[in-house]
């Protein structure tokens, strides 16, 4: 019941989002085509008439019921308009740059969940000492530096001062792998800074989220009752603390799912990664909208479709939440 | 016990303070005009030019100094403009009740779950990234948060004993507001605004970083920018003294945003604080 609920809402809100992206090149000031070519770039067309057969070539000429209906008939069958800049059709572009951003944003929420599972319970656990107070204020600065400093300060330490890693990129340029293995390695080194940068900006927020939930176990009275029955201190802590603790974790995981992705923009950016974030960043200095829209459209289905499959974890892991 | 000021607030009131006098005394401060090509390009920093010079010759000290008004007149922007449009129909929701309160929290709960920061681009790209535009967009975005919050307390607050005494009496909706709601819900309003602040400074840098900046009012975000755009940048030292210093005074702003948020949470809420130990 609450799943299908779950899955309603979810589409509801995709459809805001595709509407949101059809109507905003048309709420602008002048005409769509306006917002189709900057008036202010040197490729804008002065000729009312090649303006003309540039909207009818667009559809722009039709009535705004039916540029909808074609536009949304286009996003279900893949066709999301072609990039002025490269003049490709933008889902073959948003094709080439999806699995990077996938595997980046992937790694790094793994690697940071996995980090502040470990680390807040044992901060939790020794809650008031030294290690603790360290760990919250030290996660605390992190995550509240932006991700493009925290990035370029591990850039400078290890990509230009001790030269053990390469400075940006996705891959190294022209290389031509002799084997799958040579390819793995080669993808994995150029993927350490980015991840790194991504865990350790969106590791703070989780970090305190566990700790913080498992104070409050910590104070239950089950713990009490595990502790008199004589439980080992590891059992008590993983097994019966951290279980529970575990609950508001996933049902964050959602909205820690989002941070990632848009903190991978950022990133991308900085270590000229070739995902998503990157073709923004390229996209937004050429005013090409159609990829900026395509662009948006595709993250804003992958951090829904994220947010959806945290809440139907989370329902499955607590018994609570799948009754209510 | 009495009310003392945690370390925190402290650091993050004296951080606020700083900056904001920076901002008031930037003619003062600064050694040049920030737009003026006061040296030669990429000079290395001297005693004429403390923190040396952009790609163009302007003074980065000078920058640097001008760049706290952007930040802070982005931050009080969109702060106040998050919570008053927060307070308005958060508090107007929850005092009404009834259907127009179902459906205002149904966009609440709509708008909650788009990804706001693709958005956020995405408009930016469309209408520029102007500081008014900026603050727009942020206030237009984020309200809702606030207005949950508010509307959870307004409607906790209205039906406490004096709250219903007061309207029994005769005291009018405007009078019962502005008399007995509005001052219980301040210490939220102020978390509210402070946090919001902290988004929006960390926001503005991260859309000037991406190129959506406001080439007219430079900004930290868009400072690091154009030193990132110099090619090579990280393999000199040239880092030091361009990019450092705005990516060191963006984090502080946000930090010290973010203690102040963290100690008046605690020191309005002591309660809920102890609990959680």
């Amino acid at each position: 019941m609450r799943a299908r609920r779950r899955a309603l809402s979810y589409l509801v809100t995709l459809w805001v989002v595709v509407t949101v992206n059809f109507f905003l090149p048309r709420l602008m000031p002048g005409d769509p085509l306006a917002a189709l070519l900057d008036p202010q770039s040197s490729d804008y067309v002065f000729d009312p008439e090649v303006r003309a057969a540039l909207a009818a070539y667009y559809g722009l000429d039709r009535p705004l019921l039916e540029q909808y209906g074609r536009y949304l008939w286009g996003i279900i069958t893949g066709d999301l308009g072609r990039s002025i800049r490269l003049n490709l059709p933008v889902a073959q572009l948003i094709a080439g740059r999806l699995p990077w951003t996938l595997l980046l944003t992937g790694t790094a929420l793994l690697l940071s969940s996995a980090v502040a599972l470990a680390m807040g319970a044992e901060s939790a656990w020794r809650r008031g000492s030294w290690t603790d107070r360290l760990l919250a204020t030290g996660s605390l600065i992190v995550s509240n530096a932006p991700v493009y400093f925290v990035g370029t300060a591990l850039i400078i330490l290890f990509g230009a001062k001790l030269r053990w890693l390469p400075l940006a990129g996705g891959r190294t340029p022209f290389a031509r792998y002799d084997s799958l293995l040579a390819a793995v390695l080669d993808i994995g080194r150029h993927l350490i800074l980015p991840a790194l940068t991504l865990t350790l900006s969106t590791l703070g927020a989780k970090f305190l989220l566990v700790r913080n939930s498992m104070v409050s176990v910590l104070g239950e009275d089950f713990m009490l009752v595990a502790r008199a029955k004589g439980l080992p201190e590891g059992r008590l802590k993983w097994g019966h603390a951290l279980r529970n603790a575990l609950l508001p974790f996933v049902a964050h995981l959602a909205a820690h799912a989002g941070m990632t992705v848009t903190g991978a923009l950022f990133i991308e950016t900085l270590f000229n990664y070739p995902g998503m974030g990157r073709l923004i960043f390229e996209s937004v200095g050429a005013r090409d909208y159609p990829v900026i829209q395509g662009v948006f459209l595709v993250v804003s289905a992958v951090v829904l479709t994220a947010n959806l499959l945290a809440d139907l974890l989370n329902a499955r892991l607590d018994p609570r939440v799948r009754e209510a | 016990m009495g009310r003392r000021i945690g370390a925190d607030l402290l650091f993050g009131l004296t951080v606020l303070t700083l900056i904001g006098a920076t901002a008031l005394l930037a003619p003062v401060l600064a050694p040049y005009d920030p737009r003026a090509f006061s040296g030669q390009p990429l000079e290395r920093p001297s005693r004429a030019h403390l923190l040396g010079t952009n790609d163009v010759g302007q003074d980065i000290l000078s920058e640097l100094v001008y760049g706290a008004r952007v930040s802070l007149i982005v931050a009080l922007g969109a702060a106040t403009g998050t919570v008053v449009l927060g307070a308005l129909i958060g508090g107007f929701a929850g005092y009404i009740g009834g259907w127009l309160d179902g459906l205002l929290m149904r966009l609440v709960d709509g708008m909650m779950s788009l990804p706001r920061l693709p958005l956020f681009i995405l408009i930016a790209a469309f209408i520029g990234a102007g500081v008014p535009q900026t603050v727009a967009v942020i206030s237009l975005l984020f309200w809702p948060t606030t207005a949950r919050i508010v509307r959870a307390q307004v409607q906790s607050l209205r039906q406490r004993g004096y709250i219903r005494m007061a309207r029994q009496f005769g005291g009018g909706h405007l009078y019962v507001l502005t008399r007995h709601i509005l001052p219980q819900m301040a210490p939220l309003l102020i978390s509210g605004v402070v946090n919001a602040a902290g988004w929006a400074v960390a926001m503005e840098a991260g859309l000037a970083f991406l190129g959506l900046g406001d080439p007219t009012a430079k900004s930290w975000g868009l400072m690091m920018r154009f030193a990132l755009n110099l090619p090579g940048l990280l393999l000199t030292d040239r880092w030091l003294w361009w990019l450092l210093p705005p990516g060191l005074c963006v984090t502080l702003l946000v930090l010290a945003l973010t203690f102040v948020g963290i100690g008046l949470e605690r020191h309005f809420h002591p309660r809920l604080v102890r609990r959680g130990r």
